[in-house]
């Protein structure tokens, strides 16, 4: 897939790299087949008796056959060693003067190696438990001082086990060509061979064994995702399968190996079942139970079986094992198709490369592939699952990212939420401050009214002097108007000139003095007077009106509002005959003179007296107007 | 005027009122109360054609004997004697069917002239009077969720309001609109009655749905 997205994006540092690659292996290839070509002696025909003997004997059976020998096509009910015997000429090889080697590709299971009759190699134990040395290439460094300059014999004595007695194809017994030459040669050629055969596998081994017990740690330790536990479990158990590639030496025969392979394999099926499932998200009870039960019968059967027809059970559950396995990835594959169609092309074609890996090793079970393409298809499912297992780590990853963020999305919520809370608190807190503060002022106003207000108006009712009966009256007047400046909200101006302008006109008239209002348009009004301000204006402006009924004799009385830069002016003019002169010039400070010019000082303004004989009286009085106050 | 009731708890001024009235009304029978306990049995007793009221007693408000007195006796007319003349104590007894008011500690000689006038049939209509009164029509006249059809205004009483509200009186209103002051104070008491109307019709309907009238 790497190499695809290379071809479609613009320069890709893979692609160059990838071709200096090909063209070193290949360049070294050619060498290596050059060098080797030059002086090996290959050996393609030997003879072959079958005998367990110390050495080889001398029987009528002694064949002549083709190398490679597999036991599973020439003789296959062979369970026992066979002897080979190959006779060469050393003079030409020892003419180079170099060290000279036999490598042989494969022999297996174990081999013992005799030149001239003396002992010069054993791959491993040739008795049970037999060593399993199949996979691993042979190379015999062979003493020069032992060879004969004609007619070397080289005795090879192959113990192996028959095709019916082995789980798998690989394991039957058998014996490759066999080369002769010098030494640096075929030991590149045999640790080409060692690292692809038996290194590959043990690293690769390895780290499916470290990734799956670090996925299987991740799985147990979190059991909402039961799959990673499962995914683990698989690639421990295919790290463990693959051991049988390269461990040598186990302390039990070798059908016990075999068997316990076959129980590997039953293991494995059983978690990469389970993980497929799961990954999809679904469980099912009776999968739950039957794959433990599956590998409990497993090994039951083949016991009953007995060894020597393991090869046939081991085939016919593998079979079975694969059908289960590839049910279970369908399954999934199509949960992903309905449900999640951008990841299903990803997963369906690593599916299918696992399959077609799956279908390399079954006919290379049945009909015996070269070995290379073998190996090459045994490293595909590995890679796999490290592919697959850090695109689960990467998951997990994310997930845990995820959740981190919606903890602090959720904490930040609370926050906000809180915070919220808090400002509400205040916000009623303050209401009902001014509720309280509302309705306090509203029982004191009760309270004068109801118990100063009643003894005022008795006085003013049953007084017999007319100056106290005004005084009282006056003081309830004032009373209300405390009460008012006391317990008001602002009033819009508008309102404050209607009220001015009714009381006004009514006093005037009942006074017999003619009064005329003016005041400017209702549209161009719209600002608001503090309680207190209308009071104390409202006081003035009855206290100018008493004074023009009571004492100027006027007949005509002029008053004008305006509403200038802030300032709000009402000019009160008459035609009387003036406040008298005091002595000294200045204006006779009665008449509640005093009283107008302080209370205008309390509002921030001021009031101006004008006066005099045949000239009357003109009243000004300035207020500014509350900025802060909201306009209506 | 032949039956005249006086609700007023301070005995000086109910002395004092009693004697102002009979100077007005000299022919007119005058009953004193001064709980409302007292004032209720008297109504439930006997016609009444004018109805002196104060608002604040022992035992109650006036108000409710002003609407007692509406709801009996529709055409007796109320008349809240009071100290308060803030629109808070006021509307809600215009709501409840007063004619008019009267503020006590004015002079003698205001206090006949203004009782002379109301029963005249010219209500007073003060200024702060008349804005609670638009804004009360104003408020019903908006689309509500009851069933009962509002009480509405007509034009000419909506503008004899909006001059109140501005400060004119009511000679001045009359010479604006070119209508004679009888015809003005006529608008007057249509306004108030309709006030009384809407105002009953949206107590019953608010009775009704807190289900009280099912209690019976």
């Amino acid at each position: 897939m790497r190499a695809h997205q290379c071809q479609q994006s613009m320069p890709c540092r893979q692609t160059p790299r990838l071709r200096l690659w090909w063209a070193w292996l290949t360049t070294l290839l050619l060498a290596c087949s050059a060098s080797a070509g030059a002086q090996t002696l290959v050996f393609t025909q030997a003879q072959a008796v079958a005998a367990d003997t110390e050495y080889f004997p001398d029987l009528p059976q002694v064949r002549t056959l083709a190398l490679p020998d597999d036991w599973a096509v020439s003789r296959p009910d062979q369970s026992g060693p066979v002897w080979y015997r190959l006779s060469f000429d050393a003079e030409a090889l020892r003419a180079s003067g170099e060290l000279l080697a036999l490598y042989i590709e494969r022999a297996c299971s174990a081999v013992a190696i005799r030149l001239n009759g003396k002992l010069v190699h054993l791959s491993g134990r040739l008795t049970e438990p037999v060593s399993r040395n199949c996979q691993r290439p042979q190379l015999v460094a062979l003493p020069v001082a032992w060879m004969q300059p004609r007619n070397n014999l080289l005795d090879l004595k192959v113990m192996g086990f028959p095709l019916h007695q082995v789980a798998s194809r690989q394991r039957a017994g058998g014996l490759s060509a066999v080369e002769i030459g010098p030494y640096a040669a075929l030991a590149n050629k045999h640790s080409w061979r060692t690292v692809v055969s038996i290194r590959m596998p043990e690293v690769i081994s390895g780290s499916l064994l470290l990734v799956g017990c670090l996925i299987f740690t991740m799985g147990w330790l979190n059991r909402a995702q039961s799959f990673l536990a499962y995914y683990g479990a698989l690639l421990i158990g295919w790290a463990l399968v693959l051991s049988r590639q390269w461990v040598a030496d186990m302390p039990w025969p070798n059908s016990s190996s075999e068997f316990l392979l076959a129980i590997l394999a039953s293991f494995v099926t059983l978690a990469a079942v389970q993980f497929l499932l799961r990954y999809g998200g679904e469980r099912r009870r009776w999968v739950d139970v039957g794959l433990p039960a599956q590998c409990a019968v497993m090994p039951l059967t083949l016991m009953v079986m007995g060894t020597q027809h393991l090869h046939a059970m081991a085939t016919f559950w593998y079979v079975v094992l694969a059908v289960e396995v590839g049910a279970a990835a369908l399954l999934y594959l199509r949960k992903l198709w309905l449900l999640r169609r951008s990841q299903f092309w990803p997963m369906a074609t690593l599916a299918a490369l696992m399959g077609l890996a799956a279908l390399v090793e079954f006919t290379a079970q049945q009909l015996g592939v070269d070995l290379r393409i073998v190996a090459a298809a045994q490293i595909i499912p590995p890679l796999l699952f490290v592919a697959l297992g850090l695109r689960m780590v990467q998951q997990y990853g994310r997930a845990l990212q995820d959740a981190q963020h919606d903890r602090a999305e959720l904490e930040r919520r609370v926050q906000e939420a809180s915070a919220q809370i808090e400002r509400n608190f205040a916000q009623l807190a303050d209401l009902k401050v001014e509720q309280v503060t509302q309705q306090e002022r509203k029982r004191i106003a009760a309270d004068l009214h109801d118990d100063l207000g009643a003894k005022l108006l008795t006085i003013v009712h049953t007084s017999d002097n007319e100056r106290i009966s005004t005084l009282a009256r006056e003081a309830l007047e004032e009373m209300r108007l405390s009460v008012r400046g006391l317990t008001g909200k602002p009033v819009p101006l508008v309102n404050a000139l209607g009220d001015w302008r009714a009381e006004f006109v009514l006093r005037l008239s009942q006074a017999g003095v003619d009064g005329s209002w003016h005041a400017p348009a209702d549209d161009d009004v719209r600002q608001l007077l503090s309680a207190r301000a209308f009071v104390q204006t409202t006081r003035v402006l009855r206290e100018a009106v008493s004074n023009i009924i009571k004492h100027s004799g006027a007949s005509r009385c002029t008053v004008r509002c305006t509403i200038a830069e802030g300032d709000f002016q009402v000019v009160i003019q008459d035609n009387g005959k003036g406040i008298p002169m005091e002595l000294d010039g200045r204006l006779d400070r009665g008449h509640g003179m005093a009283s107008m010019k302080h209370r205008a000082k309390q509002l921030q303004g001021q009031c101006l007296v004008e006066s005099g004989p045949g000239y009357g009286t003109v009243i000004r009085l300035t207020i500014p107007l509350d900025r802060h106050l909201a306009s209506v | 005027m032949k039956n005249i009731l006086l609700l007023e708890d301070l005995p000086e001024i109910r002395t004092w009122l009693k004697a102002l009235v009979m100077q007005v009304f000299p022919a007119a029978q005058i009953v004193e109360c001064a709980r409302v306990y007292d004032a209720l049995a008297q109504v439930s007793a006997q016609k009444f054609d004018l109805a002196l009221i104060d608002l604040g007693l022992p035992d109650g408000t006036g108000v409710d004997v002003v609407s007692a007195l509406r709801e009996s006796q529709p055409e007796a007319l109320s008349v809240i004697v009071t100290i308060h003349d803030d629109d808070d104590h006021l509307f809600p007894a215009l709501q409840a069917g007063a004619y008019g008011y009267i503020l006590k500690e004015q002079s003698r000689e205001l206090i006949t002239e203004q009782l002379q006038r109301i029963s005249q049939g010219e209500p007073p209509l003060s200024p702060s009077i008349a804005r609670k009164v638009i804004a009360y029509f104003a408020a019903q006249a908006k689309p509500q969720a009851n069933a009962l059809p509002h009480v509405q205004l007509t034009e000419r009483e909506s503008e004899v309001l909006l001059r109140v509200a501005k400060g004119f009186t009511l000679p001045e209103i009359g010479v604006q609109l070119g209508l004679s002051r009888h015809t003005i104070a006529d608008y007057v008491k249509q306004i108030y009655r309709k006030l009384n109307v809407s105002s009953r019709a949206e107590a019953a309907l608010e009775a009704q749905r807190l289900g009280l009238f099912g209690r019976r």
